[in-house]
């Protein structure tokens, strides 16, 4: 695998998803989701949500990372947090460990603050876990991937790419 | 970045489409999307002006199916092209895994190439990164044009590394999957 690249092993999904689904109870949020700051879902807990899960975390890494820049160009490091209220339904956005995004959608059953309050907390247990995670794979990239994947891998995705990829 | 999730068993990689304004990008994926099964592909997404200009993005999602078990996805993205529009440009090619440069082959638009893939590198490398870690293909776009810059001069000025090219005509559908193939393979490739 190239560096730079990241995997999610077993033990540390559910460790994550106990974090979430935590979350989500305590905070009465409609639903949580952990996204990858590239724009790629990690896991969602919760309601299912009526909308493509996928295009959100496209948009939700998009918009963290404008406002990463919109921060910048005021003197500050980060807004480390973005609230979008709406009428009814709510978001509350938060980055972990500088590589994912917490995502809280609430409706008026909670409140802001307790949202908050709770995502804090999950927070900072998703940064432990996150950061067993990436020095895991400081030292295991190599050997995950040519154990993992493969030849077998590469040559099968490749038929596929060809069969599914044409006029 | 790819992310290789073991448990629920995903693979997720990102493709971007670069170029400079009106080359063919959002082209490029307008025509995958109305090609490919209904079931490969999820919900393109748009964020452009009124008129039609891609303002932030444009993305699309495909979906290989299950590969040796695991969930194997591309998520295609588009920049926008106009120059003004660059600190959009420097957060898509955030956790790129493949890029495909799209140029216009159109004598007038020459220059404009040049300055989009000199502006590609250095925003790579604000990231840290570099064509020579990161797939590259070319697409030499609207090749049905009159007055256009031949193939050998466009390698010439625009891939000395020698990365893999195809003639387009995206407006026709025309080296449009042969451009996504090969990014596609080249990104696996990084994989393992």
């Amino acid at each position: 695998m190239v560096k730079g690249n990241w995997a999610l092993f077993e033990e540390d999904f559910w460790s994550i998803n106990q974090i979430l689904q935590t979350l989500m109870r305590s905070a009465s949020s409609r639903s949580v989701m952990l996204i990858d700051k590239t724009g790629q879902l990690i896991s969602s807990i919760g309601e299912p949500p009526g909308f493509d899960v996928t295009s959100f975390s496209s948009l939700a890494a998009a918009d963290f990372a404008a406002n990463a820049e919109l921060a910048k160009m005021v003197g500050e490091t980060d807004f480390a947090t973005i609230v979008h209220q709406g009428a009814s339904e709510s978001l509350y956005l938060s980055l972990i460990a500088n590589r994912v995004i917490l995502v809280v959608l609430f409706d008026k059953k909670t409140s802001l603050g307790l949202v908050r309050l709770k995502a804090r907390r999950a927070g900072d247990e998703l940064m432990v876990v996150l950061n067993r995670l990436f020095n895991k794979l400081q030292y295991r990239n190599e050997e995950i991937v040519t154990t993992s994947l493969g030849a077998d891998f590469q040559a099968e995705a490749e038929s596929e790419i060809d069969s599914l990829f044409q006029d | 970045m790819s992310l290789i999730n073991y448990s629920s068993r995903e693979i997720n990689c990102k493709i971007v489409y670069y170029g400079p304004g009106l080359c063919g990008k959002t082209t490029n994926l307008q025509h995958i999307y109305s090609r490919v099964p209904q079931e490969t592909r999820g919900k393109m997404i748009s964020l452009a002006t009124e008129m039609d200009r891609t303002l932030f993005f444009d993305f699309l999602p495909l979906e290989l199916g299950q590969i040796r078990g695991f969930r194997t996805r591309f998520h295609l993205y588009t920049v926008p092209g106009q120059v003004y529009y660059n600190a959009s440009r420097k957060l898509i090619l955030k956790g790129v895994d493949g890029i495909v440069f799209v140029a216009d082959s159109q004598i007038d638009r020459f220059e404009a190439n040049v300055e989009s893939l000199m502006n590609m590198h250095d925003n790579l490398s604000e990231h840290g990164l570099g064509t020579e870690k990161i797939p590259l293909v070319m697409q030499y776009n609207k090749r049905d044009l009159p007055r256009v810059v031949s193939v050998a001069d466009l390698e010439k000025e625009l891939n000395p590394s020698q990365a893999p090219f195809f003639e387009a005509v995206a407006l026709r559908g025309s080296g449009v999957f042969d451009t996504l193939k090969v990014a596609c393979k080249l990104v696996l490739k990084t994989l393992g």
